[in-house]
């Protein structure tokens, strides 16, 4: 039988009197709680390779990320996607375990591992049942340190990514991103967002194990272990037996943090057939260790993030030129890049553009009031709490952090340093990077409909959807 | 009043548990004199809150001429009541940090805050205002009528697949119109709706007596349970609203049908069988087949098609599919198969590559090594299902509306883990044959245009 946890009661009879309250105004509340980051170990191997390690005993769970600085910018020039090959392909084969064995041992300890590559780094992210941590680290150093790229497996990945980039081509958003990209970091490899069907085809096991073997060495990479971890000296002793004998090596030099000064024109990708116009207009922007960066975070907010920002209100609520219409900053390791972002019917691509160059122009002419500020602060303080309710959440921010270089403070003081924000430091920072004048324009869209009212905003630049 | 001594509250802070227990979520739940029920989960772990209400009403309560009507009504809840007008929900909930939203399903809508725990009051007076006095007004019901079929344009009409899945997959799986017509409806019904069947809608499924709350996170019970009374306790009751009959009329017949899609790249192809009755035997034996045939990276599908013969790229599938999920899926209701493939092969290849997998567990049951294996992914789903406090609360709720027990959120595991093989094969002989299935192929059409076709996108 059940035990019987819980019963019905009826809650007038326990005499718990309802307050009386004035309905027609917000509850008042309490000030927002204040919380730490749960303590984060740190250490480093013999090898360098840098260890930290957060317990969370909630659950039975253990989330791991090894994460090597070896994203996108290092591919070769004439292979873009090696990286991203890489990382698909580490857990599908080493020297010693098939990519079947390697999901069935995984299968058994209720364990994952994936790997994935971004503009900066390969990240290898994976979760276990606690219990079997020990097996986890061991199929983690396995596929990190022997990764064999078996050719059966790298033609079958190279066929399926070839399928899912004639897809992300026929996304109008995909092509803005790429243009976008190609426009802000010029010939910095930033500038590529992802494979092509040529590169796809020469990618091979040779190419992929020289990267490997290049980049993923331990003095190049961090280890997360955070959840319901053994003992620390156990962890430690843990991770000394599966990565301590990984030997380290000298790695090149990174691609040289070159980028040209973003250029106002108009860059417009025909996209025969289009009736909406994809539009990105904006340009480069900073790191997340810059000074500029909480100022320039918070105004992107205030600009257009969330339900409640300048350009969602005006552009989509007011207005009704568009579903969406939003604002990103994207903070790399070497730069950053800041978009204004809308889709518009082709019909009113015109007031829609100028509104977006409006509200770009307002963020320099109108800082925001202190009510608007205060809103943009607490949005983005819950956030960031929200964000750490699962291991993932908390696995996420700190690899990050690390892997951008950033020191433990960033994390800490990150409430702080968003709400220190004023409304001056914003108006500063629109100045360098949010004005019309300075920006440069991307749409997306056909080419027939549209290229005549886009000329009055620059000079115009058409290019194929290729 | 002393708090209620029954619960377990083993989750303090950081506490750390026994090994052996995986986790026990805590739960005290009690009903107001107005019939509506209340579920608390303390985890004090990290300052953040959510509140959850679900109402017993989905688009299978939707009557003819009012397809999308469910769907409809839950945009009317976003549009502000007696106390907080139109956009004051939005932005209370963002400007404080936090994030909302509200979703339809066949046979619930549900509605959450998740913000910092200090805004429990904040979030449980705006559910508690839309909940109390709804602003229907004709402008709020014009301005939905059109973000819903911008919405259905966006979301449906101009992408790949979801046609297919949404309008013709239930019209060729199911035979009863409740079950079957379009969850987000067609702009001839949705132009229809007036502002008077808003109004019945709302005083007939949005009583408190229709609806479950649930809090999870960083509360305190006592004072959570006072905020609960405060705000909700004199909304009124109404009579309890009558479900409709869902029921399937004569035996599942074997279906196939062609459906050519314009914006479709890539191959796809549907496959579906009637499911068994929720909670039943067979629903956990059938659980635990999907798992062995779908589930991480070691399942069958994975090994034998997506690798072994190359011919599938990507797959879902689970009881349900696809709008509802393992946890809501109420029969009648399919085991949904999705697939694409590699345009290299025919879709009744794929057809019957999946059936060859159901066979061989129908001929040759389950090894203990692969018990083994699908026995611990679904303790590792229901273990990372319960980090978030949103996925705990809509757990607890769906448990209670369906079930009338939160407490299988730490009891249920056990069922799942008790299926035998013989059980597995069973429910595979029984549920997942040819003579009981659905097929709908969707193929890519001749594209007119280079960057594809397009519908009207506005």
């Amino acid at each position: 039988m059940e035990r019987m946890l819980m019963t019905f009661l009826v809650l007038g009879s326990m005499g718990l009197m309802a307050q009386v309250i004035d309905r027609t105004k917000p509850p008042a509340t309490p000030p927002i709680p204040a919380y730490k980051l749960p303590p984060v170990y740190e250490t480093r191997l013999g090898n360098r390779l840098a260890v930290v390690m957060v317990e969370d005993a909630r659950f039975p769970l253990v989330t791991v990320r090894l994460g090597f600085l070896a994203g996108n910018k290092f591919d070769p020039p004439d292979l873009p996607g090696l990286s991203e090959a890489v990382a698909a392909l580490l857990t599908q084969g080493t020297q010693s375990r098939t990519s079947r064995q390697i999901a069935e041992e995984l299968a058994a300890i209720g364990g994952a591992l994936n790997g994935a590559s971004g503009p900066d780094a390969i990240t290898v992210s994976g979760s276990v049942l606690s219990e079997n941590t020990p097996k986890l680290l061991e199929l983690l150093a396995d596929v990190a340190r022997h990764a064999s790229f078996p050719e059966k497996e790298v033609e079958l990945r190279k066929q399926n990514r070839a399928q899912e980039l004639e897809a992300q081509r026929s996304e109008p958003s995909f092509l803005a991103d790429e243009k976008f990209a190609e426009v802000v970091f010029g010939s910095h490899p930033y500038s590529r967002i992802a494979p092509t069907p040529q590169s796809i085809a020469r990618i091979d096991r040779k190419a992929l194990a020289s990267f490997a073997q290049t980049y993923l060495v331990p003095n190049n990479a961090t280890l997360i272990l955070l959840g319901r971890l053994p003992a620390r000296a156990e962890a430690l002793k843990l991770v000394e037996e599966y990565l301590g004998s990984w030997q380290q090596k000298a790695l090149p030099a990174p691609p040289k943090p070159d980028f040209p000064e973003t250029r106002h024109a108009v860059y417009l990708v025909d996209r025969p057939g289009s009736v909406q116009a994809d539009i990105h207009v904006g340009g480069l922007a900073v790191t997340r260790a810059d000074p500029d960066f909480f100022p320039l975070s918070v105004g992107s907010v205030v600009l257009g993030g969330g339900g409640s920002s300048r350009m969602f209100l005006n552009i989509r609520e007011k207005k009704g030129y568009a579903y969406d219409a939003h604002a990103i900053l994207q903070p790399k390791r070497d730069a950053g890049d800041l978009a204004a972002v809308t889709q518009v019917r082709n019909e009113v691509i015109e007031p829609a553009m100028q509104a977006v160059l409006d509200e770009l122009k307002g963020m320099v002419s109108d800082p925001p009031s202190k009510d608007e500020l205060d809103r943009t602060q607490n949005f983005m303080s819950g956030l960031f709490v929200l964000r750490l309710e699962t291991q993932n959440g908390l696995a996420t921010q700190l690899i990050t952090a690390k892997l951008m270089g950033l020191p433990n403070s960033y994390l800490e003081r990150y409430v702080e340093s968003v709400r220190a924000v004023t409304p001056a430091q914003i108006q500063q920072v629109a100045k360098k990077y949010m004005a019309p004048e300075k920006a440069a324009i991307v749409v997306v869209g056909d080419a027939s409909k549209i290229s005549k009212p886009l000329e009055k905003f620059g000079t115009l630049t058409v290019s194929k959807a290729n | 009043m002393k708090p209620i001594s029954l619960l377990l509250l083993l989750l303090a802070a950081g506490a750390v548990l026994a090994p052996a227990a995986d986790f026990t979520i805590p739960i005290e739940k009690f009903k107001l004199p107005n019939g509506m029920r209340v579920i608390l989960s303390r985890d004090n772990a990290v300052p953040v809150v959510t509140v959850y209400v679900i109402y017993g009403v989905g688009a299978r309560s939707e009557e003819k001429g009012r397809t999308g009507f469910a769907h409809l009504f839950e945009h009317m809840m976003f549009e502000g009541s007696a106390n907080a007008p139109k956009g004051m929900h939005d932005k209370m909930i963002e400007s404080n940090g936090g994030v909302l939203n509200g979703s339809t399903h066949p046979d619930f809508t549900d509605y959450y805050e998740t913000l910092p725990s200090n805004k429990l009051a904040t979030a449980l007076w705006l559910e508690s205002d839309r909940m109390r006095s709804l602003a229907i007004t004709d402008e709020n019901l014009k301005n939905q009528k059109e973000a819903v079929k911008q919405e259905r344009r966006l979301t449906f009409d101009n992408r790949p697949y979801n046609t297919a899945i949404v309008d013709r997959w239930p019209q060729l799986s199911f035979r009863n119109w409740q079950n079957y017509h379009s969850l987000i409806g067609s702009f001839e019904d949705l132009n229809a709706a007036s502002v008077a069947d808003v109004a019945k809608f709302f005083k007939t499924y949005y009583a408190p007596n229709n609806a479950v709350l649930v809090i999870v996170g960083d509360i305190q019970n006592g004072a959570a349970k006072k905020l609960v009374e405060t705000y909700f306790a004199d909304i009124p009751a109404q009579p309890q609203p009558q479900h409709p009959d869902l029921s399937e009329p004569g035996k599942p017949q074997p279906k196939q049908e062609v459906y050519r899609d314009p914006l479709a790249r890539v191959p796809g192809v549907v496959i579906g069988y009637p499911g068994p009755a929720r909670r039943s035997p067979d629903y956990y034996a059938l659980n635990m087949v999907d798992a062995l045939l779908t589930g991480g990276e070691s399942s069958r599908f994975q090994l034998d098609l997506v690798k072994g013969k190359e011919s599938v790229i990507q797959y879902e599938a689970n009881l349900g599919w696809p709008f509802a999920g393992p946890s809501d899926y109420k029969a009648p209701g399919d085991y949904g198969i999705f697939l694409l493939y590699k345009p290299n092969f025919a879709a009744q290849q794929i057809v019957d590559q999946v059936q060859e997998e159901i066979a061989r567990v129908q001929k040759e049951g389950v090894e203990q090594k692969e018990l083994d294996r699908v026995r611990t992914f679904l303790r590792l789903s229901r273990i990372s299902q319960m980090q978030g406090s949103l996925s705990r609360a809509q757990l607890l709720g769906q448990y209670e509306l369906f079930d009338g027990n939160p407490e299988l959120v730490n009891t249920e595991i056990g069922d799942f883990l008790a299926v035998t093989p013989a059980q597995m094969q069973a429910a595979a002989r029984k549920y997942l044959t040819p003579e009981r299935r659905t097929v709908l192929e969707i193929a890519p059409a001749p594209r007119k245009r280079p960057a594809g076709a397009q519908k009207e996108a506005q």
